[in-house]
């Protein structure tokens, strides 16, 4: 086992890697009650094309997520009443790029975390249990319609992209799911839920040593070949639409607006790249930008306007998104501050003032355990140990933050997604 | 462990010292008391004071001083309490000790809170009138967005067709028709107002000792001139049902929200009873209405119940077809008449209690997470630490959860459908 000490964070973060293949991270919290625990897969929605034995698979749209829900069934066992039992609260989600279970606990922690491995290593699907959580799930794929916020990013994602899965709901639709059969349930736990393709990491005032037993114990050792998973998929940097616009029973206009980026590399040159996007959305279009004051003036946004730089596996964009009466307005003052910033440039003085700036709201952000688990496992599976973050900040030059912005600021890599109230639709 | 310091008369300070965390949190709340006619002014004033001050006249310029101190973050803070409405600011900044160089970030922020608060840019000795109007139409638009998340836009409305006179029935940020009346002088008026009059309650987390606290904040408060008022008490909610509603807008989903009223609020011995019956009725996983509705019929995926216990007023929505309201409706109705007839088993009644031992274990986990449990409760009249809560929920026998279950009466359904 591996301690890494973080002296600038004042955290400490025990590694290691189990003979079956498992990786785990804990953070250890004295003086904390509240113990957090994720059990992550690097297996997430855009995850549906595979090789397996020599053999080739497409699995249906919303196939992650539905394992996801189905995971909780155990033979003859009621999951949630045991970690009610034990004083534990589970729960789960699906991304586009990974899946998380997890719990969190002030009490009985080695009991809950030896029942999370447990259920997400048994996988248990019968024909009756899956066909009947399709009701579930079709409630929730209308909960999602009625949403917005999903409703704009989903278009937009449909706009931008043209063979990338981020194309597709994570839940998928109505028709997908009822495609899914045990057997392609069993097919995914089986090639996805192996431990060499996850991470345990817990957070809290816990035994490192105790939580590698428990997890050596409740895993059996990865067997057989890994799949081999498509992670790449072929798209040009100009989007295919451009221009969005959806009705749907809101109360004003709400806006996302994106520009395509490469998509990232992996570790150290990934994440760098990600704070540089951040640090110029922050110069372009942050709190303390010539744009925001200009724009919240003139009543084009309010303080629901914001954005930064966002990835998922095979992607990458530097997104923005909020309310506003006229969000092709807030696009335009987009395209013109970037030309603005190109000829005048960020002094020194400017630089370090948006790091001091960022650096302190991640260090914040460190008080918050979900924060801290959730970020550890996501930037665990692009291959970068998330508390390396501050030397990040401290190599970020301005010649780059100008050159994201020449670069990705451009009108041929630019979507809006707009939302707008029912009756203005029908003008 | 809470530390309490009257600064001055009506004045207090309340610091929770703690070493534990990256970053220091700092409360402000004018403390009114929940009123039709003045929701709204209240909740317009913190907006307007972070437009800009003396020294940092627009958003920008207090952007760039926040970023200084390592991107401190200021936000308004509306927040209903009972029968009261606290406004004020909510600041978080890192503590001293993860800055760079020896820099300091507790005393400036408190000087830079001091000019928020106290040096406000004005425009012919009131607020700016174009800072009043933007943030005026702000506050409405966020009024009227409370449409587009379905589920609290249906609670609302259940929570409004129960309210008659109750304060319960003000919406914490006021209303439209309110927020439109305000003027400059009008909102600036009342701002000198209630900074001569209100309570004001200032609460600390973080590593700084409660004396320097005290020493740092008596400058910024001794400047006011004040004639203390006190506020009416908490009271229960005593409104007549009003009848059902049905709504129809284009959704997919329905909305089901059924209001249920007890005379039982967090100022009432069995207080911890009805929570722990409300986390067996509908709180979470292993709840009734999960187990039964959900998981059992799968007739919805969202379903839940709150209590609001300063009102003793419990709260159930569900996310359901336009078809299935009657069905459901049912359901809830008979699940709720099982905890009045002790209809749970001992795992169900020990699961509702953990879950809720759990949740307030965690409270001293979070600077915000302690600010709202103290600064909150202290005002709704919620006189236990965590610890004396926790053996108050221990001790709720299977007898008492029907009993009070028994106290809970049907007053209002709401139900939100499509229009196809």
């Amino acid at each position: 086992m591996e301690k890494r000490f973080y002296p600038q964070l004042g955290e400490t973060v025990f590694w290691d890697t189990l003979e079956n293949g498992l990786t785990v991270a804990v953070v250890p919290k004295p003086g904390f009650s509240k113990k957090l625990c994720y059990f992550v897969t690097d297996f997430g929605a855009i995850h549906r094309q595979f090789t397996l034995d020599g053999q080739d698979y497409t699995v249906p749209a919303g196939v992650a997520h539905y394992l996801e829900h189905k995971l909780f069934d155990m033979p003859g066992r009621d999951v949630a009443a045991e970690f009610a039992a034990l004083g534990a609260v589970p729960n789960a989600f699906t991304g586009y790029d990974m899946t998380a279970y997890h719990f969190s606990c002030t009490e009985n922690f080695e009991q809950s975390l030896a029942l999370l491995l447990e259920f997400v290593s048994t996988p248990y699907f019968t024909t009756e249990s899956v066909e009947k959580e399709q009701g579930i799930i079709g409630q929730e794929i209308d909960m999602n319609a009625d949403s917005p916020d999903t409703q704009i990013f989903e278009t937009l994602m449909g706009g931008m992209y043209r063979s990338h899965p981020v194309r597709t709901p994570i839940l998928g639709t109505r028709e997908s799911i009822a495609q899914i059969t045990p057997e392609i349930l069993r097919l995914c736990h089986q090639s996805f839920y192996r431990p060499d393709n996850m991470l345990l990491c817990v957070v809290g005032d816990v035994d490192p040593e105790q939580v590698c037993r428990i997890a050596l114990e409740k895993l059996p050792e990865a067997a057989g070949p890994k799949p081999a998973v498509r992670r790449k998929w072929q798209e040009e940097m100009i989007c295919p639409r451009s221009d969005l616009c959806r009705a749907m029973s809101v109360s004003m206009p709400m806006f996302q607006l994106a520009f395509k980026c490469e998509a990232a590399d992996r570790g150290y040159e990934a994440v760098r790249r990600e704070i540089v996007g951040d640090l110029a959305a922050e110069a372009l279009f942050g709190e303390s930008s010539p744009l925001y004051l200009r724009l919240y003036e003139q009543g084009l946004i309010d303080s629901s306007f914001g954005g930064g730089f966002e990835t998922i596996e095979g992607m990458a964009m530097l997104t923005a998104s909020g309310d506003s009466e006229d969000p092709k307005a807030v696009l335009d003052g987009v395209l013109e501050e970037a030309s603005a910033l190109l000829r005048r440039g960020i002094t020194e003085q400017e630089l370090l003032r948006m790091k001091r700036s960022a650096l302190g709201r991640r260090i914040r952000s460190l008080d918050s355990f979900d924060s801290v688990c959730f970020r550890i496992c996501a930037y665990y599976f692009s291959g970068f140990d998330y508390f390396e973050f501050p030397a990040v900040y401290r190599d970020v030059t301005r010649q780059e933050i100008l050159d994201f912005v020449r670069n990705t600021v451009t009108e041929e890599r630019m979507c809006l997604s707009v939302i707008v109230p029912d009756e203005e639709a029908q003008v | 462990m809470i530390k309490t310091i009257e600064l001055f008369p009506g004045i207090v300070l309340r610091c929770f010292p703690d070493q534990r965390f990256k970053q220091g949190c700092l409360s402000i709340q004018l403390v009114r008391p929940m009123d039709r006619e003045e929701a709204a002014v209240n909740a317009l004033i913190p907006a307007v004071l972070l437009r800009g001050t003396e020294n940092a006249p627009d958003l920008r310029a207090i952007t760039l001083r926040l970023d200084d101190l390592y991107g401190a973050a200021v936000g308004t803070l509306v927040r209903r309490v009972g029968d009261y409405q606290a406004t004020g600011l909510y600041c978080s900044f890192i503590e001293d000790r993860f800055a760079l160089e020896g820099d300091r970030v507790l005393e400036p922020m408190i000087g830079f809170l001091e000019e928020l608060l106290f040096q406000p840019l004005l425009e012919d000795g009131v607020f700016r009138r174009d800072f009043v109007e933007s943030e005026k139409r702000n506050l409405i638009l966020t009024l009227q967005s409370q449409l587009n998340d379905k589920r609290i836009y249906a609670n609302n409305r259940l929570i409004r067709s129960m309210c008659t006179w109750d304060s319960f029935g003000v919406p914490r940020l006021g209303e439209q028709e309110q927020v439109e009346r305000i003027t400059a002088e009008g909102a600036y008026r009342h701002y000198r107002r209630i900074l001569e009059e209100s309570p004001i309650e200032l609460f600390y987390v973080g590593a700084a000792r409660p004396e320097q606290m005290a020493e740092l904040l008596k400058p910024v408060f001794g400047k006011l001139r004040r004639t203390p008022r006190g506020l009416p008490e908490q009271t229960a909610f005593t409104d007549p049902p009003t009848g059902d509603h049905t709504e129809q807008l284009d959704v997919a989903q329905g909305k089901l929200c059924m209001g249920f009223v007890s005379p039982i609020t967090l100022r009432d011995d069995r207080f911890a009873a009805l929570q722990v019956c409300n986390v067996l009725f509908g709180g979470g996983m292993t709840s009734k209405l999960f187990m039964q509705v959900r998981e059992a019929r799968s007739l919805c995926y969202d379903i839940g119940s709150g209590y609001h216990g300063s009102k003793g007023i419990v709260t159930v929505s569900a996310g359901i077809d336009f078809d299935k309201e009657a069905a459901v409706k049912g359901l809830v109705l008979e699940l709720l008449e099982e905890c009045k007839n002790g209809v749970f088993t001992a795992e169900e009644l020990a699961a509702a209690k953990q879950a809720l031992i759990s949740q307030l274990q965690s409270t001293h986990d979070a600077p915000g997470a302690i600010e709202g449990y103290y600064a909150s409760g202290l005002l709704s009249g919620l006189n236990k630490t965590p610890a004396q809560y926790i053996a108050a929920v221990q001790a709720v026998t299977a007898e008492q959860v029907a009993q009070v279950a028994g106290t809970l009466e049907l007053h209002t359904v709401y139900f939100l459908k499509g229009v196809r």
